[in-house]
């Protein structure tokens, strides 16, 4: 395919309802985080690869997405063979060559690659169905293009319809509803027992990852009050350095600790219960009617099952936390049907938005068409009449003129695109505009 | 033409508060309470415009009748279910938390339903509902057995979301309630004010009935109400001891509204002796 306009930036002539584009990409669906992590970029590589792509004389607009689960480039071809090869061997193939196997690269083209970019902003193609960071990274990837330049009218537009289609499946769908992973599982529960995690008062018995995990989607969520209860200095330590702020216990003092709390995570490698139910008893006796939150997130587990049975006391094992995940998931996916049909009215839009651009050139040539035969019938007729009437005559053949193309020109606007090609072919014939070329 | 509006009223308040219900019911069930945009602006100004209409009802029977509107067992079912929803309409201005809205709205529904069914086109006149003192006496019974009402409502959702995340079993009720902190703070802070009021009640009560009536406290209606005075005294103290937590506490709440239905329906009906009017 070769490029038919003089301004390699211009979107390709109409040639179908979507424009020529090209979507290269692999994911976590297709090859191994090992060579995912090989062909992801950092800022400053993906502007190297936008600037790389742009060279390519196949390569008129370009646009690279890569986070840690996929890594993606979206081009508008002036030729898509060029193109193509440009973005594999660019993009993919100089980084990790296993990449050529069958199966570890997708390729989308023109509607399709509409389509998957506005699913990715959504969130319909992620690993965790409906997470919201995929939607700030494409907006960077949107910005990243746009700094170098590689963004140009069709991929600037495509940009802001997948960035409108991903906040509104957010805003009007649950499909980023509820927690779906360990750590905020857990908040979520603190959330729907105590009015706020300002002023909950977190008890960690085990410092170790997992318990960091927590600490963290704690701590963004507002839990300033942390106390740790560990056995082995290393970990504290580690811990420390991450939260400054949280009160480092002895694994004995956990006990003392206990009435005050209000959240305990267990996260412990032991293999006996750290916390039985007596323990708890005591610990609820002096407290005052507030309720306990109890998370053991063990494999033997930490914390008595019994201790459920106390009242006021909230007892959650890694059991009834993936049945928690599990059930938000499954309220998302039952959102997606919802999402693509968001996705389905923003890609109309940007439908429109096309068509009426392909209709531009036309509507220009048939302007400048109309303009000079009103300059050369004007002249013929201008020295039969008074001089004073000169500008007159002129304002009033402009006025004609222009409303004469107004409806068309609205019309061509609106109606443009490959639905209306044999419209738009039409009004060429009509007007000749193919023999008007550029004079 | 006023006698026509209060009896098409006893149509007319029912239906819109079983419209606003189905409303809020839509908001509370959706996936996501602000997808359902529509019912989700109208439910509020629906609600609201309801309670303004049942406020004129109620202003209007007071006119027309020139005494009290709580003579008769449906005109205090219906001051109950009024106050129980400018109670909803405050909490819900004050927290902007409108997911308990569906349930508050149901059980105004079920009470102005019920007023409605047992209304009858002439209520008793009688010199004592003329009296200003009585409905001092009455207004604090009423607002009362209001605070009551909401207490109960908010002590079932209360226990629907104990069940939920001490069972882990996450039914409907789990998200999109306000956290179980927040549904007992209301719980209690409607017990406390309804059990002040229902004080005030009995005091003024036997101030007055020991004047007019004798053996007044053999009424049945009368031991009813001590009853229930004394379960919610009991429910509040044992929380203040901290022998109770909230789930007890909840089901003390539902036990007491138990109680006043009774107090209401059968003891009124069947039982009472002087105090047949509410």
């Amino acid at each position: 395919m070769s490029s038919q306009n003089s301004d390699p930036r211009d979107p390709l002539p109409a040639r179908g309802p979507d424009p020529l584009l090209l979507l290269v990409g692999t994911d976590y669906r297709c090859s191994p985080i090992e060579l995912r992590e090989r062909v992801a970029y950092r800022d400053e590589e993906a502007e190297a690869l936008l600037v790389h792509l742009l060279a390519s004389s196949g390569v008129a607009e370009a646009l690279a997405l890569s986070t840690c689960n996929r890594t993606e480039v979206v081009l508008q071809p002036s030729d898509e063979n060029e193109a193509y090869r440009a973005a594999l061997e660019l993009a993919f193939l100089q980084r990790a060559p296993e990449l050529e196997r069958p199966g570890c690269l997708y390729v989308k083209r023109n509607g399709d690659a509409m389509r998957h970019l506005l699913a990715v902003a959504s969130g319909l193609e992620s690993m965790v169905l409906g997470e919201p960071e995929i939607l700030g990274q494409v907006k960077h990837a949107a910005a990243l293009a746009e700094a170098v330049g590689a963004a140009g009218p069709v991929l600037r537009r495509l940009a802001r319809s997948a960035l409108a289609a991903g906040k509104r499946a957010r805003q009007e769908t649950a499909i980023a509803s509820g927690a779906v992973s360990l750590g905020y599982a857990v908040v979520e529960l603190a959330k729907n027992i105590f009015s706020g995690l300002t002023d909950c008062r977190v008890l960690l018995v085990g410092a170790g990852e997992i318990a960091r995990a927590v600490a963290r989607n704690l701590t963004e969520r507002g839990a300033r009050d942390l106390r740790v209860a560990n056995r082995g200095a290393e970990r504290a330590r580690q811990f420390q350095e991450e939260f400054p702020t949280a009160e480092m216990l002895s694994f004995e003092e956990r006990f003392a600790a206990l009435p005050e709390a209000d959240l305990v995570i267990a996260s412990t490698g032991a293999d006996e219960p750290v916390m039985t139910r007596q323990q708890i008893q005591a610990a609820m006796e002096r407290r005052a009617s507030r309720p306990l939150l109890v998370v053991d997130l063990g494999v033997p587990r930490n914390v008595e099952a019994e201790a459920g049975r106390i009242e006021n006391v909230f007892l959650h094992s890694l059991d009834s936390l993936d049945h928690l995940i599990e059930r938000n998931l499954k309220r998302r996916r039952d959102e997606v049907r919802r999402v693509e049909e968001i996705l389905d009215q923003e890609l109309a839009l940007f439908r429109a938005w096309y068509r009426g651009l392909q209709a531009e050139p036309l509507i220009a040539r048939l302007q400048k068409q109309a303009e000079r035969i009103r300059r050369q019938e004007l002249e013929l007729v201008l020295s039969r009449f008074p001089e004073a009437t000169h500008e007159e005559l002129d304002r009033l053949t402009r006025a004609l003129v222009r409303k004469i193309l107004h409806h068309p020109s609205s019309r061509l606007r609106g109606r443009g695109g490959a639905g209306d090609l044999p419209r738009l072919d039409l009004v060429r014939e009509l007007f000749r505009l193919d023999d008007e070329g550029e004079g | 033409m006023l006698p026509t509006l209060l009896g098409a009223a006893n149509i007319l308040l029912p239906l819109a508060y079983l419209l606003v219900a189905v409303d809020y019911g839509l908001v509370f069930f959706a996936a996501k309470p602000e997808t359902a945009v529509w019912w989700w602006r109208a439910a509020t100004p629906a609600l609201r415009g309801t309670v303004l209409l049942h406020l004129a009802c109620l202003l209007g029977a007071a006119i027309h009748w020139r005494q009290f509107p709580a003579a008769t067992v449906s005109q205090a079912l219906s001051i109950v279910a009024c106050a129980v929803a400018v109670v909803y309409v405050f909490v819900e201005w004050h927290g902007r938390e409108r997911s308990t809205g569906f349930w508050m709205v149901s059980l105004v529904f079920f009470f102005q339903l019920l007023s409605s069914i047992l209304a009858r086109p002439n209520p008793p006149d009688r010199a004592i509902f003329h009296d200003p003192f009585f409905a001092v006496h009455v207004s604090l019974a009423l607002l009362g057995y209001a605070a009551f009402v909401v207490s109960a409502g908010y002590a079932f959702l209360f226990l629907q979301l104990y069940r939920d995340l001490k069972g882990g079993r996450f039914s409907t009720f789990y998200g999109k309630l306000p956290p179980l902190a927040v549904l007992e703070r209301m719980m209690l802070g409607a017990l406390y004010a309804g059990f002040v009021a229902l004080t005030g009640a009995v005091v003024t009560g036997a101030f007055w009935a020991e004047r007019i009536y004798a053996g007044w406290l053999l009424d049945p209606k009368i031991v009813f109400t001590l009853i229930t005075w004394a379960l919610y005294a009991g429910a509040l103290l044992l929380r203040r001891l901290r022998r109770w937590q909230g789930r007890q506490t909840a089901l003390a709440s539902l036990a007491g509204l138990a109680s006043i239905l009774f107090s209401w329906v059968a003891v009124n009906f069947f039982l009472s002796n002087f105090h047949d009017f509410l």
